[in-house]
């Protein structure tokens, strides 16, 4: 969507954006004190997880014009014309991606509540270095804090859903 | 933000000096936002979105190294260009501020704007000379990195001037260089101390050195008395404890405290005899 020289005025202190949301053209009504996470969440988009709300935890993270940010940290007003990809549009339940199945699999979920987050980091990882090292894994995933586990599993299986998307294109 | 009335994001640094400038309603510009958007004055009714500029490069410009105000942190990092310079301290100090998540975000115009303890690129911008390029009602100007908090600029980046970019000169591209940071954890962005140091060497004595201090105070500030002690020397070991203890005395007068006072002398040592063993015949590059 061009965004170039865009002006927008609030009305009663609710401003009027549109936004591609996970493929999506959409429009939503946000307050002017609004925060991204919050506006998605108020319209049904759960998925992103509200943490620390001050851009500690992770949980919050959705891709955003093409890389993983804070939704916490993102006024909802300034998604006008944006690109945001959240943790519904990476996979679902009936069709989960590749990450989501290894996560299971490997046993890298405890609760559950950063790892929305955490899929999304490693989404973007992924996109970027189809085989990235265990550092490479360990630095893209550095802002994505779990309290449940020592994050051993969740570079076990981003390893193993990099090993999966290879196998996957390799098969065409 | 309980008063923003309007928001912009402008397509020319041009159209967003417009729109700071615009007395009808007090206006912020906001970069990256990891930091403005928690903390923007209720006061502001006008917010000014910057990523729409064209500013996040990262060329040479003659001998020198130009980065838009508008790289961002991950940009610095994975610049090969960054990367080859200076030791590669600009882009190991872009690596280390904070998480993925916030570098990916931030950006250095952003990360200079507003003097603030935590903040990564001023230490090593007062350490490498940087100049930086502002856009003020009046036109462009460019100052120095070390001018930029001053109170004699008489400008505040983000509500009436901005920053477009930010020169790093060439005769730094080749300096020994290592940025350090003491926190937490390597994602606390609060750390308790940032140190930048560089050495240039002439025939085997050391030509210029800088030492910044960041973290103690909203601007990081340059320990010259360690630097004069080492500064046409040869880096040997007197020379280096001599300049270790006037690093403390000055870390002293900045109420840095035991820990932190010990620790930059300990880094600052450690370099400087790693600068040395480069300089020696056969000497380890690393």
């Amino acid at each position: 969507m061009k965004k170039e020289n865009t002006k927008l005025t609030a009305v009663n202190g609710v401003f009027d954006i549109s936004l591609e949301l996970n493929g999506v053209k959409k429009t939503f009504a946000v307050g002017n004190t609004e925060f991204l996470l919050d506006a998605l969440r108020r319209y049904g988009y759960k998925g992103a997880k509200k943490g620390c709300d001050t851009g500690d935890c992770g949980s919050c993270a959705v891709i955003f014009n093409g890389k993983p940010a804070l939704a916490c940290l993102i006024p909802a007003f300034t998604a006008h014309g944006a690109a945001v990809t959240t943790i519904e549009g990476i996979g679902t339940v009936q069709a989960p991606h590749a990450l989501q199945e290894a996560f299971v699999e490997a046993g890298a979920v405890q609760c559950g509540f950063c790892i929305p987050g955490m899929i999304v980091s490693s989404k973007h990882l992924l996109d970027i270095i189809p085989e990235p090292s265990e550092e490479e894994i360990k630095k893209y995933l550095d802002g994505n804090l779990c309290r449940c586990t020592g994050y051993v599993k969740q570079i076990a299986a981003v390893k193993a859903a990099a090993e999966r998307l290879k196998a996957r294109k390799a098969e065409g | 933000m309980k008063n923003i009335k309007y928001f912009s994001f402008p397509g020319t640094p041009k159209a967003a000096l417009s729109a700071l400038l615009d007395r009808k309603s007090e206006a912020m510009a906001v970069a990256g936002g990891t930091l403005a958007a928690k903390t923007l004055p209720e006061t502001v009714e006008n917010f000014v979105g910057l990523k729409n500029l064209p500013l996040n490069y990262i060329k040479k410009r003659g001998a020198d190294l130009v980065i838009g105000a508008l790289a961002t942190f991950d940009e610095i990092d994975n610049s090969k260009l960054a990367k080859s310079w200076a030791g590669g301290a600009v882009s190991a100090a872009a690596a280390r501020c904070s998480s993925q998540l916030i570098r990916n975000m931030a950006t250095i115009g952003g990360n200079i704007a507003r003097p603030h303890s935590f903040n990564i690129f001023p230490v090593v911008l007062l350490g490498l000379d940087a100049r930086v390029r502002l856009l003020a009602g009046p036109g462009v100007k460019t100052v120095p990195f070390a001018d930029l908090y001053g109170a004699d600029l008489k400008l505040k980046p983000g509500r009436d001037c901005l920053i477009l970019e930010i020169i790093i000169p060439g005769k730094t591209r080749n300096w020994s260089c290592r940025f350090e940071k003491f926190a937490k954890t390597e994602a606390s962005w609060e750390a308790y101390l940032t140190l930048f140091m560089a050495a240039s060497a002439k025939a085997g004595t050391v030509k210029e050195a800088r030492v910044a201090v960041g973290a103690l105070s909203p601007k990081p500030f340059r320990a010259q008395a360690a630097e004069h002690a080492v500064s046409g020397e040869k880096p040997g070991a007197a020379v280096i404890k001599a300049a270790a203890l006037e690093l403390g005395r000055e870390l002293d007068a900045a109420r840095a405290g035991d820990f932190k006072k010990a620790a930059a002398a300990s880094l600052f040592e450690r370099f400087m005899h790693d600068f040395a063993r480069k300089l020696r015949p056969g000497g380890v590059k690393k």
